[in-house]
């Protein structure tokens, strides 16, 4: 062994760490992650799009590829083998319960509760996944990912701590809508015309409302879509549904990252992920770290999350591929 | 091992000196952070209090790795008076302020391994890291509140220490 070098052995690793990018669905384009050039980032701030989805929980992949025998010879023996399927399977659970975190774990089309007006519940506009909502308001000029300007009126109708979404009109119609992440595909023109803000990713919270000076709201995170476009309108947010059944898959660009005692990582990359399952949660009990014997009866719900990894092209070779593995070695590690 | 023992106590008061440079104790006439290694001072007939003292247990060695890994169990005890302003009826949030600073210490759980026997100290090849910190019940003496916290801390021997240390 070489001075200045030293015989690693396999990582120690504490915790994994998921990233998300959205797939443009319209054009079947996801996002690739370059580790040679990005994979040094820091954990608590990827490189855009890369948005991150907290630490996760019970990490586990699962290739479910086929590999198949071709046989030759009396008695036949095994000449080479092909690989019949190409299939993967990535499971692991959610530590945060987030729009986006739901949204992935969902199974189908994941939506937001807008706020309704008021006196609806029990109308005939009542719906399981929320009835006729309180009319989006238009967006001044100058917005930016963080600032909302809007009309003094307008303004008076939010709250800090709100949740509101942001994004255009529904106009009629088909494909898949939603900014930035295509958030349903529409198969028939429907009639609501809120029903992209009811899809849509472009969700944030309310961290201040001014209602003289700079009109408008301020956002406690950046919009997903980034500045808004013209025509986007915003409406309040009570909370979030999904619906078991639908035919609605969400489709990502996954990164996972384990980064080791020695400075080492590991990614697993994932270019397209859809939903395996269906909306599942698990609960585990709050241990206290004092190691003591009374547990109680608490228990934290995690977001439960299976997904089916589709391939992608490598232009490299043309290889059709679901994952990339990629290991980066501690300084002064020997390979 | 003494290297990671070293590279620990070393991050661990570094580390304290940014979280609260305020905890300082007086020792053999210099004032230094308040944290100390109990093996590497003389016998104390009462702990100080207000001050986090280190203090090492169990050792294991695995020695099927490429490189062996030495484990070592670290105690870090501390106590409290509270202050003589409020009569110590601070003192449990003394103790709350003292547990605080310990989790922020042992926050990243690794820190490069450096050579402090020489001058100035040398940096090794790999790093010390811990796992996360187990902490135990409070016990009230009178008006002295007092924890203990263990931590279990992991490094690899590297080619030079090897020679004088656990062999092949």
């Amino acid at each position: 062994m070489a001075a200045g070098s030293f015989l690693a052995p396999a990582p120690v690793v504490r915790r994994v760490r998921g990233y998300f990018a959205p797939v443009n669905r319209g054009v079947g384009a996801p996002v690739i992650f370059d580790p040679a050039e990005l994979g040094r980032f820091s954990l608590d701030a990827p490189p855009a799009p890369w948005v991150s989805l907290g630490w996760i929980r019970n990490f586990a992949r699962k290739a479910a590829s086929k590999t198949t025998p071709i046989m030759a010879g009396i008695p036949a023996a095994v000449l080479e083998q092909t690989r019949e399927t190409l299939d993967a399977h990535v499971s692991f659970q959610f530590l945060s319960w987030t729009k986006l975190t739901m949204g992935l774990a969902a199974g189908s089309q994941h939506m937001n509760l807008l706020v309704p007006v008021a006196g609806s519940a029990g109308q005939d506009s009542a719906r399981g996944d929320g009835g006729t909502a309180v009319p989006a308001v238009v967006i001044q000029s100058g917005a930016t990912a963080t600032f909302l300007p809007l009309a003094a009126a307008d303004a008076a109708g939010f709250s800090a701590g709100q949740i509101v979404a942001v994004d255009v009109d529904y106009a009629g119609q088909t494909g898949f809508v939603g900014s930035p992440v295509s958030g349903a595909y529409v198969k028939a023109p429907l009639t609501d015309v809120d029903y992209v803000r009811r899809v849509t990713f472009n969700v944030a919270t309310v961290a201040t409302v001014a209602t003289s000076g700079a009109v408008g709201l301020t956002l406690a995170d950046a919009l997903p879509g980034g500045v808004p476009a013209a025509g986007m309108k915003v409406q309040a947010v009570a909370g979030f549904v999904d619906r078991e059944g639908g035919s609605f898959f969400q489709e990502w660009s996954a990164l996972f990252v384990m980064e080791g005692a020695q400075g080492e990582r590991i990614f697993f990359h994932y270019p397209r992920l859809q939903s395996l399952g269906s909306a599942a949660e698990t609960a585990t009990a709050l241990a206290g770290k004092q190691g003591g014997s009374q547990h109680g009866s608490l228990e934290r719900v995690m977001l439960a999350g299976e997904f089916r990894a589709l391939p992608v092209t490598d232009p490299l070779d043309g290889e059709r591929v679901v994952c990339y593995r990629s290991f980066l070695p501690g300084a002064n590690a020997v390979i | 091992m003494q290297n990671a023992k070293d590279s620990f106590y070393l991050a661990l008061r570094t580390r304290l000196v940014g979280i609260n440079p305020e905890r300082t104790i007086l020792l053999r006439a210099v004032l230094r952070p308040g944290i100390l290694v109990e093996e590497a001072e003389a016998p104390f007939a009462q702990l100080p209090t207000d001050v986090f003292v280190l203090r090492w247990l169990g050792l294991g060695v695995d020695q099927d790795l490429p490189s062996e890994m030495v484990a070592a169990e670290c105690e870090v005890l501390y106590s409290t008076l509270g202050t003589q302003s409020f009569g110590g009826l601070d003192r449990g949030r003394a103790l709350a302020e003292m547990d605080s600073e310990l989790v922020g210490m042992l926050t990243p759980f690794w820190t490069p391994k450096l050579n402090y026997a020489v001058q100035p100290a040398a940096a090794m090849l790999s790093n010390v890291f811990w796992d996360e910190p187990v902490f135990g019940a409070v016990t009230a003496v009178r008006d002295r509140l007092s924890r203990t916290a263990r931590v279990v801390v992991y490094s690899y021997e590297e080619g030079g220490e090897l020679a004088g240390g656990w062999g092949n």
